[in-house]
């Protein structure tokens, strides 16, 4: 047994040294600044903890021994501190006999690396490092990993108490989201330090975790006064937050609840109703377009002639942000069902290349019929929205519109899904000749998920449109669709909640890491990977989905999973308090 | 109650049912027996509107349904219990049933009539909160028949219920479908056993490559020696 423990140790530090060396790639030590040894080391402590817990069959053989678990990690930790070392050696040698790294690898810079091992740039250039300190992050990574393999004896005491729910333990995440939000409100006073340089970003993370630390604590309470108090505690931090934030950090919140808006409206197609859009982008499109007609014609050249022909002036907006909204979330509708009526007889692979093609046509129009769109010059000058004369265009007040946006679009989603569509939706997902057997008219089902689903995309095109004053068609690309997509996946598909941490976590870090940004498809693509191997499910499954991936939790008949019909109408479970169990 | 008139059924261009005539009485269980591919599953399908007939009519209950779409054939009164047991492997026990019902808004009434599925399947009762896709064959198979009751339909239409079964259960279910037809649903059967499903048939059809080739009743279908030699060994 010592022997496969060790062997588990050595490919977990192979893939800890793989990790860091990518972290030194793309730049994020020095971003960190002096704070990179410890926080590295921190993440290095979680990834061990995370990688000796492994899947539920490794646990049993391995740590039930805690010797074992131990040797493991220890070894583990020693094999990606020596190969830490042995880069270090061979770069310090490179560098003092001459060699330039920085063209192949441009974030391979002396200050990068120091901030990495945690010494003086200088000697790193000067290539005067004692064997000492190429040791000192061997030693780091070994402390990291027994830190590891510790908290993993800690979460197993832990889930073996036998009462957790009255255990203190509980209270952690519920309280976490409050000294989370007290942190940001520090941050912000004037005269704190804490941070240096970076106290921005820092403070700007710390607020999306916040949201989300919050959400996974509502979760965490239980159903009701507990969940209320949450609930109203919650909303005030929330809605105080924009006002606390600067102007940086009000902006990408802004773009992170922009995307929370689209991601709402794609789950419903993907993740309720089953059908995979990939060119989602295209109402987001449609929707900011036609805001920017109906407030900048001007801009358009073939508009601007109608209107004068017409005798109106066109050097004004026709409509204001608040009377275009229906027309916009109109125009989004009409804009689903012309998509959904030519793929209503296609499944799966071909329905997700038809809506590849629909986005591309919807940015090529916008491209290439200058006469109306004004073509890749972009309409310009969009009014932002007013509210009694107060011009709400500024970034704060864009963050506070994405909130109640994305607030509305969440309980319209909720209760579409506990709807009597939801479960058409839920049976057209999971086998359509039977849920037309069951009386399901898929025609206006299916119609239905895309025309919804699609205006909620016109209405975050709208806001965006808004915020940006000016549009181009180059906003609209594949990767919109291809970040909205892959957020609803991470967050977890079908769950609301996942919608916005998948956006925190998908369009405001790479903000965070602004010095990653150049290499946020290769981080995209690193940390969808990684989710759909841990987590195939996403960061907070809905029930189902949850179902669906995780055989070995069968069977449930202990616990009483609400049904569709018993969240429809909670007072018929009342009849039958045991939900039919014998 | 249910008629189909010389109904003609393509898959493309292939003729799959070539004039199939039958009728269905109220209160009766008819059976459709024959060999596979002999146009059986063809025949429910056009019936509950999955597929449409290029020619021929249907009528249920006086009311021509043949170019009606599937789900609004169900809301008629006309339920299906699909061929190898389809059922949404994935959702529970519960949710299957709650779909079944989806064309219904009576919820209290949906309630009682999940109590009577449960008693004429004390198993699903076991299962309620487990997936679809765990249980076993035969529960699934009594699944598919309690959701597609869950509609109330008046006519209910069982493709294969015995497929995959061990002969102790395909008893068992079979008892369930007279016991369901004596409490008043009209039943018409698609089997491969010709033996048990003659045997709580009223009536019978033998189907050989899309047309129907014999039909009386079961006790004389039974009996008679073309069936006899091929479908019940001789």
């Amino acid at each position: 047994m010592l022997l496969p423990s060790v062997q588990r140790g050595l490919r977990i530090g192979a893939i800890a040294f793989a990790i860091l060396t990518y972290l030194v790639l793309v730049g994020l030590p020095l971003r960190l600044g002096d704070l990179a040894l410890p926080i590295l080391a921190g993440a290095m402590a979680l990834f061990f903890w995370l990688a000796l817990r492994g899947g539920k069959s490794k646990q049993d053989v391995f740590n039930r021994q805690p010797a074992l678990l131990f040797t493991a990690g220890l070894s583990g930790g020693l094999t990606a501190g020596l190969l830490i070392a042995a880069l270090l050696a061979v770069f310090v040698n490179l560098t003092s006999s001459g060699v330039r790294l920085q063209p192949i690898f441009d974030k391979m810079t002396p200050p990068n690396l120091a901030a990495l091992y945690g010494v003086a740039p200088g000697a790193i250039v000067g290539g005067e490092l004692s064997p000492l300190a190429w040791l000192q992050q061997a030693l780091l990574l070994t402390v990291a990993s027994g830190v590891g393999a510790a908290l993993v004896l800690v979460e197993r005491w832990a889930r073996g108490r036998p009462t957790p729910r009255i255990s203190a333990l509980r209270w952690i995440p519920l309280l976490l989201p409050i000294a989370l939000f007290l942190f940001v409100l520090w941050l912000g006073m004037p005269g704190v330090t804490f941070g240096g340089n970076n106290r921005g970003t820092i403070r700007l993370l710390a607020a999306m975790v916040t949201i989300g630390a919050g959400i996974l604590a509502l979760r965490a309470a239980h159903p009701g006064r507990e969940r209320q108090l949450l609930s109203l505690l919650y909303l005030a931090g929330v809605a105080y937050l924009p006002f606390t934030l600067d102007q940086f950090q009000n902006s990408v919140l802004g773009i992170v609840f922009i995307f929370v808006m689209m991601g709402l409206g794609l789950n419903i197609v993907v993740g309720f109703a089953g059908l995979l859009d990939l060119g989602y982008v295209a109402f987001f499109a449609i929707g900011a377009y036609m805001y920017a007609f109906l407030s900048a014609p001007f801009s358009s050249p073939w508009l601007s002639a109608q209107l004068q022909s017409l005798g109106i002036p066109a050097n004004a907006p026709l409509l204001s942000f608040w009377m275009a909204l229906p027309i916009t979330m109109l125009a989004g509708w009409i804009g689903g069902v012309l998509l959904g009526i030519p793929v209503l007889r296609l499944r799966g692979d071909y329905l997700a290349i038809v809506t590849l093609g629909f986005g591309e046509i919807i940015r090529l129009f916008m491209l290439n019929l200058a006469e109306l769109t004004n073509g890749p010059r972009g309409l310009l000058n969009i009014a932002p929205p007013y509210l009694f004369g107060y011009n709400l265009g500024n970034p704060r007040d864009i963050f506070i519109l994405g909130l109640i946006g994305s607030a509305v679009i969440a309980f319209s989603a909720y209760r579409l899904d506990n709807s009597r569509l939801g479960r058409a939706w839920i049976a057209m997902r999971e086998d359509q000749d039977v849920a037309q057997a069951t009386g399901v008219n898929l025609v206006r089902t299916k119609l239905l998920a895309f025309a919804i689903g699609a205006l909620f995309a016109a209405l975050a095109g709208q806001l965006y449109a808004a915020r940006q004053t000016n549009i181009f068609p180059e906003n609209f690309s594949l990767f919109v669709s291809i970040d909205a997509l892959s957020l609803v996946i991470v967050g977890g598909m079908g769950s609301i909640p996942g919608v916005v941490l998948g956006a925190l976590a998908l369009k405001g870090l790479p903000e965070v890491l602004r010095g990653v940004d150049e290499y946020r498809i290769v981080t995209f693509a690193a940390l969808l990977v990684t989710m759909m191997i841990v987590r195939p499910e996403g960061i907070i499954p809905s029930t189902r989905r949850r179902r669906e991936l995780h055989e070995e939790a069968e069977p449930v008949v202990g616990e009483d999973v609400p049904s569709v019909l018993e969240r429809l109408a909670p007072e018929l479970k009342s009849d039958n308090p045991d939900g039919g169990k014998k | 109650m249910l008629v189909l008139d010389q109904i003609h059924t393509y898959y493309d261009r292939i003729h799959a049912l070539k004039g199939v005539s039958l009728t269905v009485d109220k209160g009766e269980i008819v059976t459709l027996i024959g060999s596979n591919g002999a146009g059986k599953t063809t025949t429910l399908r056009t019936i509950s509107g999955l597929l449409h007939p290029r020619m021929g009519s249907i009528y249920f209950e006086g009311q021509p349904i043949d170019h009606l779409p599937a789900h609004e054939i169900t809301r008629l009164g006309i339920s299906q219990s699909p061929e190898g047991r389809k059922i949404f492997a994935r959702l529970t026990v519960r949710e299957n049933l709650e779909l079944g019902a989806f064309t219904r808004t009576d919820r209290a009434a949906i309630r009682e009539d999940m109590e009577r599925v449960m008693e004429l399947f004390p198993r699903l009762r076991e299962r309620l909160n487990q997936r679809g896709g765990t249980l076993s064959g035969g529960e699934q198979q009594m699944l598919a028949i309690g959701r597609a009751l869950m509609s109330r339909p008046r006519l209910l239409l069982l493709d294969e219920p015995s497929m995959g079964l061990a002969p102790l259960l395909v008893d068992q279910i079979f008892r369930i479908i007279r016991n369901i037809n004596e409490q008043g649903t009209t039943i018409l059967l698609v089997e491969q056993n010709a033996h048990v499903a003659l045997s709580i048939a009223h009536r019978a059809y033998v189907m050989e490559t899309g047309v129907i080739v014999l039909e009386g009743p079961a006790a004389q279908v039974l009996a008679s020696p073309q069936v006899r030699e091929a479908y019940l060994g001789g």
